[in-house]
């Protein structure tokens, strides 16, 4: 009994713990290449504003200081975008060349086609406007 | 009878504490997978309308008429143009506003052209035709028009431009040698159903049209 009640404790936490980690969904990058390389990247999307604090300080302030002048921007797009759950924005296409970038289901989605690889990353909106939120905590204290 | 009874409480609260838990993971979880499943490539014809009427979309569309594989499609809620534009400070673009000065439009003054236009009747203003190409500026209906017609090849295009004057005032609010892009947005955002801009040639067809839908077909 005893031994059940510890392993519901147990799954009960590991559920609490995987809810907490993907609440925001999940970034990913996939590239597929013809030569058959794939490369997949999947990231609890709530980890990356986290990550950002253990990135080495003076690393982080580089970026920073070069992306200050459009964290505004970046910061009111995603916010804006989360209004816009179901948009196609921007589609090049170009003979075998293909852009998309769209918002589906409050993700940005980025899709590139080329001849010999496909590439696509999926961002939750939400994970954009927190990371544009560190970033601008950042440069103001810079 | 008593520690039975503080048993069966415990053993209630476990089984309910972990019904939560799996039932706000199941919540979060299976929508969360389903929707990274459902990523299909080709999923974005089936996109839902999910705009409400008053959403006002600026469409661009460059298209060429020799090659249907090639198109530029760029779809903008005003309101987000609206809200982005005044975080810009780059060049000239500073507060939503745009600066320009006498250079820039090679001696002419465009605002003062603008307010003389905006505070004209109705009628045309510039009709310039020679064998090279046709020029008609016009105020018509509320919109101000320009034809331009170029007839020489290889450059043989046609552009089409009609701006509501409302959009005209909103862009001239702003101080001298500026122009309030906001504001100008701000005005196209209640205005109907409009084609802005019209540009064909032989190598390019380009479309900028203001609706409700978000998404340009």
């Amino acid at each position: 009994m005893l031994l059940a009640k510890l392993a519901l404790g147990f799954c009960g936490t590991i559920v609490l713990a995987g809810t907490y980690t993907f609440h925001e969904g999940i970034l990913r990058v996939d590239e597929d290449r013809r030569d058959g390389r794939h490369v997949h990247v999947w990231v609890p999307a709530a980890i990356v504003p986290m990550a950002l604090h253990v990135i080495p300080r003076h690393r982080l302030e580089r970026a920073t200081v070069k992306a200050r002048p459009w964290l505004p921007m970046f910061h009111a797009l995603a916010k804006e975008l989360e209004k816009y759950p179901e948009a196609e924005l921007v589609e090049v296409r170009d003979g075998t060349q293909h852009v998309l970038i769209r918002t589906h289901n409050g993700k940005l989605l980025i899709d590139v086609t080329e001849p010999d690889a496909k590439v696509r990353l999926v961002c939750p909106l939400v994970t954009m406007e927190d990371v544009s939120e560190q970033l601008a905590k950042n440069a103001s204290g810079l | 009878m008593i520690p039975r009874t503080r048993l069966s409480v415990e053993n209630a609260g476990v089984v309910l504490a972990s019904a939560v838990l799996i039932t706000l993971g199941c919540a979060n979880l299976i929508p969360t997978l389903a929707a990274q499943a459902s990523l299909a490539p080709g999923a974005s014809g089936q996109m839902a309308a999910s705009s409400s009427s008053h959403d006002r979309w600026l469409h661009v569309r460059v298209t060429n008429p020799n090659s249907s594989e090639e198109s530029v499609r760029v779809n903008v809620p005003l309101e987000l143009a609206e809200r982005i534009l005044p975080t810009i400070n780059q060049h000239r673009l500073h507060s939503g506003k745009v600066s320009f000065d006498e250079a820039d439009c090679h001696g002419v003054d465009i605002r003062a052209l603008l307010d003389a236009v905006r505070t004209s009747k109705d009628g045309e203003f510039v009709t310039v035709q020679n064998k090279d190409s046709d020029v008609r500026v016009a105020k018509r209906n509320g919109y101000l028009l320009v034809h331009v017609f170029e007839k020489s090849h290889p450059k043989k295009s046609q552009v089409e431009v009609k701006v509501p004057m409302k959009v005209v005032d909103a862009l001239l609010s702003a101080g001298k040698d500026e122009l309030d892009l906001v504001a100008g947005l701000r005005a196209l955002s209640v205005q109907g159903d409009t084609e802005l801009v019209s540009v064909k040639d032989e190598e390019n067809s380009v479309r900028v049209w203001l609706d409700s839908k978000n998404g340009s077909d």
